[in-house]
């Protein structure tokens, strides 16, 4: 597997993973977030367990920084092989970037997930705007 | 698994989890579009031709309705919390709702946000914060052991009860 993609290519990559299962009309898209709990760079993990404590995580000396991935779930064929052809990206979100990371993030899903449900789709609504200038009251209390 | 019934109710057991167990516990995003052309979705339609005729053409989408859900789920204890939604408007918010779990997993203090409404009165409280903030790790220790213990089989009581209601 390769390395972990920085959060600008991540969300390049996520767009266009969204946008491809968009335009097939099907499909699904998985996106999963834990703490990321190893270090590449060390022998061993960072938050090795502490001896004794069996809550040794809970109250880590720094903050830590995040995993993020994104998947197609195009793990196996039809034909029960590995899949070739799996889409699988992540990215690691330091301590002190999750709030941006999370604002570019959600304007990405919202640009990309087209299939749900709009908020301006229902006639109802537009009935209820042509009713509210007449029974003004009734708004009011909704 | 357990599918809870507003985004709020998810987000607020999901931060119980997290705080409990902040490295094994796991969120998943999964935004599906159904495939409209396999079986599963021809048999509904084919059921609907047989009786109504009239109301498959007016209630059989053309396009499919996609769905999100969002999944915490901790390996550990086996918990599970589900939350889905088909609804457009709640992406941006459930999408600063995981912003706000992540801050959990990233083991970083809740919210920032109180410092900045209060940026006059932070000023003295911000001399006491080190002078309270020192013996509070001591103290907390012993009580979260009994606290984190108890959210656990909370959590997982909470589980089962609802379980049993579906």
């Amino acid at each position: 597997m390769a390395g972990h993609a920085s959060n600008d290519e991540f969300f390049t990559q996520l767009a266009s993973l969204i946008d491809k299962q968009q335009q097939k009309g099907h499909g699904s898209v998985y996106m999963t977030q834990k703490r990321l709990s190893y270090d590449a760079n060390a022998a061993t993990p960072t938050s090795a367990k502490v001896a004794d404590d069996p809550l040794w995580d809970l109250h880590p000396p720094n903050p830590l920084p995040l995993l993020v991935r994104a998947t197609d779930g195009k793990s196996q064929c039809k034909d029960r092989k590995k899949h070739k052809n799996k889409v699988k990206i992540s990215t690691v979100v330091q301590p002190d970037e999750i709030e941006s990371f999370f604002a570019r993030y959600a304007d990405v899903c919202k640009a990309g997930m087209q299939s749900l449900k709009k908020r301006d789709r229902s006639k109802r609504k537009k009935d209820k705007k042509k009713k509210a200038p007449a029974a003004g009251g009734e708004v009011k209390k909704a | 698994m357990v599918y809870l019934g507003t985004s709020e109710e998810w987000q607020h057991h999901s931060a119980l989890l997290l705080q409990a167990r902040p490295t094994t516990a796991r969120i998943t995003t999964k935004y599906k579009i159904p495939n409209i052309d396999t079986p599963k979705y021809q048999k509904l339609k084919k059921r609907k031709r047989d009786g109504e005729t009239d109301e498959k053409d007016a209630t059989a989408p053309k396009v499919p309705k996609a769905w999100l859900v969002l999944k915490t789920y901790d390996p550990e204890s086996g918990v599970v919390l589900k939350f889905k939604t088909d609804r457009a408007a709640d992406v941006g918010r459930l999408i600063n709702g995981l912003g706000r779990l992540g801050r959990h997993m990233a083991a970083l203090p809740v919210k920032e946000e109180a410092p900045a409404h209060s940026v006059t009165q932070s000023e003295p409280a911000s001399h006491q914060a080190p002078e309270a903030a020192a013996p509070r790790p001591k103290e907390i220790a012993p009580a979260t052991v009994d606290a984190k213990a108890q959210q656990g089989s909370g959590g997982g009581g909470g589980k089962k009860k609802k379980k049993g209601k579906k």
